[in-house]
């Protein structure tokens, strides 16, 4: 530690990074490529935070669309192919008396994925255009969004599971479609998404919060 | 007078004196600002191992099998990933990636740093160990796949008769195990270690 920072106050006034590798911190202007205690790259906020999250965030926007419409599997029964698309694998589910169940999957493939996308750009439009909301609350949101983020993963392991077991194809056997690799790319896009965004912009960009 | 910078808010606060197992938030954001963990690297290392040795059956013995038409058929956690690799290698992909390779390294990496603790060495891997560990946390999601599993299961009721195998077991104690882990596991008592404070 080079100097003596002052509580109360951003540690980016005061000269001074934090890793987030190794969370020490280290002076700005002495060392502007790496930690001096661990070696990783350094920067004051995440580099192009704004811009990664935007272009992962449009990617996931444009592959939601074919995620939902396109079958997600297809079902061969008797030689007779019978594709499901998210939705339509919910709606089955419902009928045959699993609401549990049928929730579980709207949740984690069609609610959370949704949502993340729209809590991500409003928290990326509010740090842009520097609305002066509470910071507070737009943190809680993206901590939310961050853990809830993982579940939706839900969806692809359930079709690996279903492909696992129904492999012979003797009487019945599973396909993923071609809307699993789309929603593999909404779900992957948007955790990257979640990761690249730097939290303490919404503190930057609030300039009358304390 | 030691401060400490919020990862959460860039905010600087006074570094705070907190008894063992206590847990200090930034008086800005209310986020977690310091945790006083007391980290028992051999309890650590203990359960890695365990959980090393566990992974082996737990990926490779049959989940579940079905009985449809007088015909048996089992499926493990590794076949279901593999078996996608021609039709939807991204969905294959990333299966194998979040419910196999990420939970085996993590456990890897904390093995190692946990050893080193340990057998008191600082091999200058460490710090890769320790950065590798912290990307792997979000990707290791072992608990979303014994839900996604008993998913699975509700959706084969309505096909065919379904038992559960000795690799269930197996799988739900390694779960077990990771999560004891990652409760005890703290990053930050890791790398003061590797700078020797």
């Amino acid at each position: 530690m080079s100097k003596l920072l002052k509580p109360g106050i951003s540690a980016m006034q005061q000269g001074t990074q934090l890793c987030r590798v190794c969370t020490m911190d280290s002076s700005i202007s002495a060392n502007t490529t790496h930690c001096p205690y661990c070696g990783s790259p350094i920067s004051v906020r995440i580099k192009h935070s704004q811009q990664k999250t935007w272009a992962l965030l449009l990617t996931a926007m444009v592959f939601i669309i074919p995620a939902n419409l396109y079958p997600i599997t297809y079902l061969l029964k008797n030689s007779t192919l019978y594709p499901d698309t998210i939705f339509s694998g919910i709606i089955s589910l419902f009928e045959s008396g699993m609401i549990g169940i049928a929730l579980i999957v709207f949740i984690a493939s069609i609610l959370v994925p949704i949502l993340k996308i729209i809590a991500l750009s409003f928290i990326s439009l509010a740090v842009h255009f520097q609305w002066q909301l509470s910071p507070k609350k737009q943190l809680f949101a993206f901590k939310i969004v961050d853990w809830v983020g993982r579940w939706s993963v839900l969806d692809l392991f359930v079709i690996s599971i279903m492909v696992a077991v129904f492999d012979k194809g003797n009487f019945l056997s599973v396909y993923p479609g071609i809307a699993a690799t789309s929603f593999t790319v909404v779900v992957i896009t948007t955790l990257f998404a979640a990761q690249s965004f730097d939290t303490r912009l919404i503190w930057d960009a609030n300039t009358n919060a304390k | 007078m030691q401060t400490i910078i919020c990862s959460h808010c860039d905010l600087v606060s006074q570094k705070p004196i907190l008894a063992p197992g206590y847990v200090a938030k930034c008086a800005r954001c209310e986020r977690i600002l310091y945790k006083n963990k007391a980290v028992n690297a051999n309890k650590l290392f203990a359960l890695s191992i365990t959980a090393l040795l566990i992974c082996i059956p737990a990926f490779s013995s049959p989940l579940i099998s079905i009985h449809l038409l007088g015909v048996t058929e089992e499926a493990n956690l590794l076949q279901g990933a593999i078996m996608m690799i021609d039709i939807a290698p991204l969905v294959s992909f990333v299966v194998l990636f979040c419910a196999v390779v990420a939970p085996t390294l993590l456990t890897v990496c904390i093995a190692f740093s946990s050893g080193c603790v340990v057998f008191n060495k600082r091999p200058s891997l460490l710090n890769s160990v320790l950065k590798l560990t912290a990307i792997l946390f979000h990707w290791s999601m072992l608990e979303v796949y014994l839900v996604s599993f008993m998913v699975a299961v509700f959706k084969l009721i309505s096909y065919a008769d379904v038992y559960f195998n000795s690799g269930l077991y197996f799988f739900v104690a390694l779960l077990i195990l990771n999560m004891t882990m990652l409760c005890e596991y703290s990053n930050t008592k890791y790398w003061e270690y590797s700078r020797n404070e």
